[in-house]
């Protein structure tokens, strides 16, 4: 559960998830309602909503949490441009001359979403140096984008 | 008993000579994720995806054109639409009523059916999916996340034990193993035989036992394959009608009426109350839509 909050507010979102909600399978945390629980056993796979993995100390954010944290208003963004859409879901990093728009802190280390211009959540990085059209090379590192399952379909396949 | 001739004889026998196969990629549009029909369909023509409505289906588009693959655009990563073959989006829609429902989904993986299932429900009520195979749950999983399910809870397990989970469920879809059809497998007449299609509908009978007893009395069971072979189809429908306490119910969709004479055996009447859906656009398909009946 801390795990989670902590994790949100590296964008500067708060979270608060319900702790009676949150059911842990393994490494794996999922977010259950009240009408679900009831039918999630100790032997289950998956359940509700994922919100992502533990492993060697290390919170991965399932895509349904960072959409959460994006619905949250306050929650670090950049919006880029449709160029630059496909390079990011392919795991590059962004350009500050591919940024339109940049909502909440631009601080360098801290965490931002990567949303295009229809407000959809492709990913998430980390700010490297203020983001911004003018600065030139790299302004967001990759961390984790939509392409991944694209990729874990390739693994299991 | 097998070979490419035994079975072109076979089908022969039940009145459809293959003619004209183009199977046609299909998709079909998540409202969930995709509330605005027309505005996804004009990203993804603005992409270089030609997409046609299919006129049996209600969210299904065929993909006309595809400068790119329909597996690898943000509108797919986004759970936006999920790729579905045209007929295998039949049996879902066929239940009433899903909203707010607990539904068994019993060979769920790899989980198209189980993302139409929580779209139609609107993420209400309760999905249970159970796979037997440990390795095909991971497409499942992965298959929720990106379509944003939220209201399953996914068990490794064969159907025929579901009694153990002590649910009674309102709604049950077999989307049954089957022997699967030449139409979408090339090596099919080389690998199958009769011998395999009797295992594979005995395995499909008990799985259907074991789903009526798991069904309240006011449920529905939807059994479905992609097997053109009667043993699986037909002939199990016509063995549940006669052993379990289910009733055919009438279905409206694409596809022909199920057979009621199958090598000079007759079967029950209602078994007409299927659909079989021969090779074409679309792969084989068969679905049947059960409800229980009154205790006698
Ligand atoms: C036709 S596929 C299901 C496709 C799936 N419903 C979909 O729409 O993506 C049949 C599935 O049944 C599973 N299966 C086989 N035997 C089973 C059993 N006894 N109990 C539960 N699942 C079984 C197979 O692993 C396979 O994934």
């Amino acid at each position: 559960m801390k795990t989670i909050a902590d994790f949100a507010r590296q964008f500067d979102a708060k979270l608060m998830l319900r702790r009676d909600l949150v059911v842990k399978k393994n490494n794996r945390y999922f977010l259950v309602d009240e009408k679900l629980k009831p039918f999630v056993s100790n032997n289950f796979y998956f359940a509700g909503t994922y919100l992502g993995k533990v492993k060697k100390n290390k919170f991965f954010p399932s895509f349904e949490l960072l959409r959460m944290i994006a619905e949250k208003g306050k929650a670090n963004k950049i919006t880029i441009n449709d160029r630059t859409e496909w390079l990011f879901i392919c795991g590059r990093d962004v350009f500050g001359k591919s940024i339109v728009k940049v909502e909440g802190s631009a601080k360098k280390g801290a965490h931002t979403l990567v949303m295009n211009r229809y407000s959809d959540c492709l990913g998430f990085g980390k700010i490297l140096r203020e983001p911004s059209r003018e600065v030139a090379g790299v302004a967001v590192k990759n961390v984790s984008d939509i392409g991944d399952f694209l990729r874990r379909e390739r693994k299991n396949s | 008993m097998s070979g490419k001739e035994f079975f072109l004889h076979r089908y022969e026998k039940l009145g459809w000579k293959p003619s004209d196969i183009k199977l046609k990629q299909a998709i079909r549009i998540n409202p969930t994720n995709a509330p605005n029909l027309e505005e996804t369909v004009e990203r993804l023509q603005s992409r270089g995806i030609k997409l046609e409505k299919i006129s049996f289906l209600e969210k299904g588009y065929w993909v006309s054109k595809a400068k790119l693959s329909a597996g690898a655009t943000t509108e797919y990563l986004l759970g936006m639409y999920s790729i579905q073959e045209a007929a295998a989006q039949i049996p879902v829609s066929l239940f009433t009523d899903l909203e707010g429902k607990v539904v068994l989904d019993a060979c769920a993986a790899p989980g198209g059916k189980t993302v139409q299932l929580a779209d139609l429900m609107h993420n209400s009520g309760v999905i249970i999916a159970l796979d037997v195979e440990k390795s095909k749950l991971i497409a499942l999983a992965n298959h929720l996340e990106r379509c944003h399910v939220k209201n399953t809870v996914v068990y490794q397990m064969d159907a025929r034990h579901v009694a153990e989970l002590g649910i009674k469920f309102g709604r049950i879809l077999l989307d049954v193993p089957c022997s699967g059809n030449f139409a979408a497998d090339s090596s099919w007449f080389a690998r199958r035989s009769l011998k395999d299609i009797e295992a594979n509908a005995a395995l499909q009978r008990e799985i259907l036992a074991k789903a009526a007893v798991s069904l309240r009395d006011d449920g529905e069971i939807v059994y479905a394959t992609c097997s053109l072979e009667p043993e699986e189809n037909e002939m199990n429908v016509d063995w549940a009608v006669r052993n379990l306490r289910l009733q055919v119910e009438e279905i409206e969709c694409y596809g022909e009426k199920g057979l009621t004479e199958i090598f000079g055996q007759k079967l029950h009447r209602s078994v007409e109350n299927c659909r079989r859906i021969w090779p074409g656009q679309t792969q084989g398909f068969f679905v049947c839509k059960f409800r229980k009946r009154d205790e006698p």
